[in-house]
């Protein structure tokens, strides 16, 4: 009875083993998949970093967008903030930075990402999270009410983190990739023309 | 004087019974090359039927033990060939019993297989019906016109007009990024107002109606999209 038993639990081993070994190994066409999604997401929240920023979007669209975008951001996440007037680079939570970017003192706000690309692969880690680095460019020009203005260009690496999750719909199991934007740090600022 | 013993008559004699020795001997001759030749075809017939029975044992053997080099037509053809031989051996009879029923289960499978592959293939053509002028058609040219909005103001219109066909703002809304067998990935599913939100926000429709399913009233209770 004994060794029966031993037999179903080896079995049972054995099946859960090879279900989390096919999760562990990708093949490389859901590896691309999932790492066009990870793209994808950072060029949706330029779009939106490009709205929120845009003085002429309406108060309560740019509030909208803003809460769209946090949820693109895992808690915590930090975006850095430069200035080619300053040495320093300043961190602040996505919520705040982006409430700060709708209400710059500009009378006319464009900001373009560009160059969206992976510079560390995503790569899986312990936890079973795909962990990679994408670097953007950011051109940012603000122009005031007087006509000056102000352009620079930053080179941004936003770290993303992609889990694999599951949920129910209408009682099927969905399996889906949970795309989470991590800190946002600047690593250059130049001034732009 | 010598007496001459060879008379006439006693020549005659002697000329006869040689004749008859030397058409006894040929006569003699004549049957026992006969009989081995008689013997030396039944040798040819034996050894025939025995290759004969080796090469079928061998075929019958092959279609048995096949694990997939030969097409079903081949082993088909095979097995024919060594019925046409008509061979009275119980060995080479059961053999060919056994691979009658192993061609009749893989003939079946076939069948199955190509029905199965004839329903798939109808089922995605339907469903390429349906995505590309069916009822899908106005959906995904809702979804465009959200996302083709020149302002907010229109996209906001378009909005609300994409929404009439569904059964609320929290329909589900599923994004297929990659399909592999049994494995299916998905964006983080969202909702319908979420969705057309983002192609409004976005300028673009990059996906397109995978599947629909409607509710008694025909408004769409859950959407799967994929990548145009």
């Amino acid at each position: 009875m004994m060794k029966i038993k031993a037999f179903f639990l080896i079995l049972a081993f054995s099946a859960i083993g090879s279900q989390l070994a096919a999760q562990d190994v990708l093949s490389p066409s859901r590896k691309q998949a999932i790492d066009s999604l990870a793209l994808e997401k950072v060029r949706d929240l330029s779009k939106y970093i490009s709205i929120i920023g845009n003085k002429d979007t309406p108060w309560s669209e740019a509030n909208r967008v803003i809460e769209r975008t946090l949820e693109l951001f895992a808690d915590g996440a930090m975006m850095g903030v430069s200035s080619i007037n300053r040495e320093e680079v300043n961190y602040y939570g996505v919520r705040e930075y982006l409430e700060r970017l709708m209400a710059l003192n500009y009378d006319r706000v464009n900001i373009q990402w560009y160059n969206i690309q992976y510079i560390s692969d995503l790569e899986r880690q312990p936890d079973g999270k795909y962990v990679g680095v994408i670097t953007i460019y950011q051109r940012f020009e603000g122009v005031t009410k007087e006509g000056l203005k102000y352009v620079d260009v930053t080179k941004k690496d936003v770290t993303v983190y992609v889990e694999r999750k599951t949920t129910q719909i209408s009682g099927r199991i969905i399996g889906f990739w949970d795309v989470m934007l991590g800190d946002i740090r600047v690593t250059e600022t130049k001034p732009g023309n | 004087m010598m007496k001459n013993s060879f008379s006439p008559a006693r020549l005659k004699h002697r000329l006869s019974f040689g004749m008859m020795l030397l058409l006894a001997v040929t006569i003699g001759a004549g049957l026992s090359s006969c009989n081995s030749q008689k013997k030396l075809a039944k040798k040819k017939a034996e050894q025939e039927l025995a290759e004969k029975t080796a090469k079928a044992k061998a075929d019958l053997l092959a279609i048995l033990n096949d694990d997939g080099k030969m097409t079903l037509e081949e082993k088909e053809f095979k097995l024919a060939a060594v019925k046409r031989m008509n061979l009275d051996n119980q060995e080479i009879k059961d053999l060919i019993g056994q691979a009658e029923e192993k061609l009749n289960r893989e003939r079946a499978a076939l069948e199955k297989k190509k029905e199965e592959d004839r329903l798939q293939r109808e089922k995605e053509a339907r469903e390429r019906e349906m995505r590309e002028s069916g009822p899908y058609r106005n959906i995904n040219l809702a979804l465009d016109a959200v996302g083709n909005a020149s302002d907010i103001s229109t996209a906001n219109m378009k909005i609300r007009e994409a929404l009439v066909n569904f059964a609320g703002d929290d329909v589900p809304v599923l994004i297929l990024i990659s399909k592999e067998g049994e494995d299916s990935d998905y964006d983080k599913p969202t909702t319908i107002r979420k969705y057309l939100e983002f192609l409004k926000d976005q300028k673009k429709s990059p996906n397109k109606v995978l599947n629909a399913v409607f509710d008694a009233n025909g408004k769409i209770k859950e959407l799967e999209l994929i990548k145009k």
